[in-house]
């Protein structure tokens, strides 16, 4: 039995036992990688993992029940249990209905057939050539952990108001941590990546950039605390906003009063400067797709525009209840259980996070600072406020800027503010981007931050 | 079960594999999410599958297959020696396993109300409870999320060194995040908790949940902001929980250790205090960490990372140990059959003094009282984190007034080396730990006195 055939079994069973409205989603995928540990390739992985989730929803009571197992009877019986779930549930007043019928966008870069070949042997060539590079570059670097990892993927989304479609993408990763160590200095762990949808391995500029950074931050100077301008890679942007920012144009969180960002669209959020999308069609985009994990199209959404806020994400439920339409940004799975996402109801999340790039090259970044800090990576950014945008991180690795120039690492130094404010104070932004997980940005000047240290 | 377990590891071994082992799970789980009232849904899974590790040519191969028929074993278990073989064709230090007693046994969790047996509509009265306790507590707070889950899994474990256990594991787990808004300031707790069983609700009643969590959020609404730079601090229990496995926890995970950690070259050495004495231990009943074998079979024990100020253990698998020349400690755990198994904790704590609270204040003049964590992160280095949502000032060995969001930030060793008098009360908390898969686990401790922390105010 096809997978689509598998949702409509899904489908058949639920309208049996009496639900109106049946939603079907298969997830399928299987990933082939190999593993780097303290620079060895050690472990080789083949894992392939599918499911099958079903929404059922009866006067406003919704129930939702999954399986991993893709059989007719399996699916039956888990059609069956989201019934008996939505029965014992209370009515959720805020109910309205599931996605109507979509037209889907066509979106390139997405799916390389080179990728579906891929062999695990492929994987330990890579492997090897990011732990030779690494080597070459400092005898002090030890590659501790990383790898080399294709994934394919397919999802399936079936609904009785008509949505009826199926996704699939492909993605490679190579990724390397590093540890450099003196007789007196150890260096945190200090990574570097490259992840594509098509097959676009580059081990050697990972190991590299990854060697590099460790062996820098080695030698530790004197931190001065006080306030001062600091340069945010991706790397640290991405740390520090996706648990601000993010959270705060998140529509379920503007709905219940948990925004900073309420009743503020069309108001001045952030420095003229910035401008930011949520764009789910971009062309070869890490989150990219023609459809959401509802089967709702992904689109680009403006978030803020020349520092005007212009708009938050929806999934369907959150859209509908606010009056508004879906901006395609339902996702599923996670929720700190390491559930597969067939395994829960869709929640908002963001695609791609996509800074528009400034003008800056690298130089002038460096004398836009002048006096302050470069940072790389932070740590803790996850215990940040949301709600009011106050963090407080470390930084690791970091180093000094003087004169326009980097001169040396730091260590045991946080900075502290508030990431709403810090969007007003951005002074300078890199003219490349790149992607780090869900965000695309470039490096970026913040013209003031709290330094604290020791 | 067992016999088509066997007749797979005997086709593997007969195929130059020189360790295998099989993990199946039948797993039956609830999910609960309310929020602001609503029940967003209620989910039941049933889920089967299997993970397969191969030993060959001194590498490991691993697969999983969603299917406990025998030929679909058997095939899975083919692709995992294929994956041994294509990763040993580069080894130069071949990975080997320290011998364990091959053990025969079957285990079940202790716990004494299942939460199988507990109808939903009983389940969604109780996070309902917990919902409107917090609304209630005070007309600031704006927003309830309450996440349950339950977790069952059947599992069994087969080796070719001849072990085989059958193990029964269950986990019930509460979790709330509650947002408050005054005039000017929103503030937002969380609050976990978990047992092995649906007893969690007489342990942990809903209203002492919705109080505790509420209490934090109004309590930061009228709270200033802190001070940054350096003080004197007393870490609560729960402070206490998180600093064991985030700051010294993971750097004692040997394979961090060895992938050249703060603590790399540093056993036998004295790395702290003489106040500090730390464990990680399978052995407390209602800990989350408690198991009675690990995912390679190795019973759970007890192990002591830091005794009186001295390294004297870490935590292994049996790869780590037999590279080490140390005994496993039956720390290998995997999620679910979708991961393979690694070094992982189990209630790490800190052994408890013998100092009343008033004692640990008495002699500070200014300092922080850190009660409880938002979140904690660790790199390699020693660079530790934790994010504190609710803490207080203390001025001339008093408690005054509340303070709101702030982090710690320190260097492990240097920390461990300031605590300079531990609290005769202790505490276990239940929570979380991502290292590439999640992680159920306690951790806890006395109320310790440092001399000095890095607070990073706003």
């Amino acid at each position: 039995m096809s997978y689509m055939e598998l949702c409509e079994k899904a489908l058949e069973s639920a309208e049996k036992l009496g639900a109106k409205e049946i939603e079907a989603v298969v997830v399928v995928r299987r990933a082939i990688g190999v593993e780097i540990e303290r620079a060895e390739i050690k472990t080789c992985n083949d894992v392939m993992d599918g499911g099958l989730g079903v929404r059922t929803i009866t006067n406003k009571k919704i129930g939702f029940a999954f399986t991993n197992i893709l059989k007719q009877k399996e699916v039956e019986k888990t059609a069956k249990r989201a019934v008996k779930a939505s029965k014992a549930s209370p009515k959720d007043k805020n109910w309205k209905q599931l996605p109507e019928r979509q037209k889907y966008p066509t979106v390139k870069g997405l799916y390389d057939k080179r990728i579906t070949k891929f062999s695990s042997d492929e994987a330990v060539v890579l492997c090897q050539k990011m732990i030779s590079t690494a080597h070459a570059v400092d005898k002090r670097v030890l590659p501790a952990f990383g790898g080399a990892e294709v994934t394919i993927f397919e999802s399936i989304c079936l609904n009785n108001h008509g949505v009826k479609a199926e996704d699939k993408g492909t993605s490679l990763v190579c990724a390397l941590g590093t540890m450099a160590r003196s007789k007196t200095q150890v260096s945190p762990m200090c990574f570097e990546l490259k992840a594509s949808r098509r097959y676009e391995p580059n081990p050697e500029w990972v190991a590299k950039e990854a060697a590099r950074f460790a062996v820098d931050a080695i030698n530790v100077g004197k931190a001065e605390a006080g306030k001062f301008p600091i340069l945010l890679d991706p790397f640290a942007l991405q740390s520090i906003l996706t648990y601000t920012l993010v959270q705060s144009v998140r529509g379920d969180n503007v709905a219940r009063g948990r925004s900073a960002f309420k009743n503020k669209i069309g108001k001045k959020v952030a420095g003229e400067n910035i401008t930011i999308y949520d764009n789910g069609i971009l062309p070869g985009g890490l989150r990219s797709g023609r459809m959401d994990m509802e089967g709702v199209s992904r689109q680009k959404t403006p978030i803020i525009e020349e520092g005007i806020l212009r708009g938050f994400l929806y999934d369907n439920y959150w859209a509908k209840l606010e009056g508004k339409e879906s901006t395609g940004n339902a996702g599923r799975g996670g929720g700190g259980l390491s559930l597969p996402s067939y395994g829960t109801i869709p929640a908002i999340s963001p695609t791609n996070i996509q800074f528009i790039a400034g003008t800056f090259t690298e130089k002038e970044l460096l004398e836009e600072v002048k006096n302050g800090y470069y940072v790389r990576s932070v740590q803790g950014a996850h215990q940040s406020n949301p709600d009011t945008g106050e963090f407080s991180v470390a930084l690791a690795p970091a180093w000094r800027i003087q004169k326009g120039k980097i001169t040396h690492a730091v260590k045991g130094v946080m900075i502290a503010g508030n990431a709403y404010d810090m969007l007003k104070k951005i002074s300078a932004l890199g003219k490349e981007t790149r992607q780090v997980e869900t965000f695309i940005a470039p490096k970026a000047v913040i013209s003031e931050l709290n330094v604290i240290t020791k | 079960m067992k016999d088509v377990l066997s007749s797979v590891l005997d086709k593997i071994s007969g195929l130059n594999a020189s360790y295998a082992e099989i993990r199946t799970q039948e797993n039956g789980n609830t999910f609960i999410t309310v929020r602001d009232g609503q029940v967003e849904a209620v989910s039941l899974s049933t889920e089967k599958g299997a993970a397969i590790r191969v030993l060959a040519k001194g590498a490991w191969g691993f697969s999983t297959t969603n299917s406990l028929a025998r030929g679909d074993l058997e095939k899975a278990a083919k692709s995992a020696l294929k994956m041994a073989q294509v990763a040993g064709q580069s080894v130069r230090e071949p990975v080997k396993l320290a011998p364990v007693k091959a053990v025969e046994g079957k285990a079940r969790v202790k716990f004494k109300k299942d939460p199988r047996k507990v109808d939903i509509s009983t389940k969604i009265g109780t996070l309902l409870n917990i919902n409107s306790s917090c609304f209630n507590f005070d007309k600031r707070i704006k927003s309830v999320t309450v996440n349950y889950a339950d977790l069952a899994t059947e599992q069994t474990l087969a080796t070719t060194d001849g072990t085989y256990i059958e193990q029964l594991k269950m986990f019930v787990w509460n979790y709330c995040w509650v947002t408050g808004k005054s005039k000017s300031v929103m503030a937002s707790a969380r609050d976990e908790v978990g047992a092995h069983g649906y007893e969690l609700y007489t342990t942990e009643p809903t209203d002492k949940i919705a109080e505790r969590v509420s209490r934090k959020v109004v309590q930061q609404l009228e709270a200033k902001t802190a001070k940054g730079g350096s003080f004197p601090a007393i870490l609560g229990t729960n402070i206490v929980g998180v600093f064991a496995h985030e700051a010294l926890g993971h750097i004692c995970e040997a394979d961090l250790t060895l992938a050249g950690s703060a603590l790399m070259g540093k056993l036998g050495q004295k790395i702290a205090s003489d106040k500090v004495t730390i464990y990680d231990s399978a052995l407390i009943p209602e800990g989350f960490g408690a198991i009675e074998y690990d995912d390679e079979g190795v019973p759970g024990q007890e192990t002591v990372l830091i005794k009186d100020g001295t390294l004297v253990g870490l935590m292994h698998n049996r790869e780590t140990a037999a590279k080490m020349n140390m005994k496993p400690t039956g720390n290998a755990r995997a999620w679910d059959f979708r991961f393979s198994p690694i070094i992982r904790m189990r209630n790490t704590c800190f052994e408890k003094g013998d100092q009343s609270f008033k004692e640990l204040m008495e002699d500070m003049k200014f300092g922080y009282y850190l009660e409880a964590f938002r979140g904690g992160q660790a790199n390699l280095d020693g660079t530790f984190t934790v994010g504190v949502q609710s803490a207080f000032e203390i001025v001339k060995g008093e408690l005054g007034k509340p303070v709101r969001n702030i982090g710690i930030s320190g260097n492990t060793l240097e920390t461990l080396r300031q605590v300079d008098a531990c609290g005769k009360d202790f505490d276990l908390g239940m929570g979380r730990c991502g290292k590439g898969q999640a992680m159920f686990i306690s951790d806890g401790g006395p109320p310790l006195r440092v001399k000095s922390i890095l607070i990073g105010g706003a």
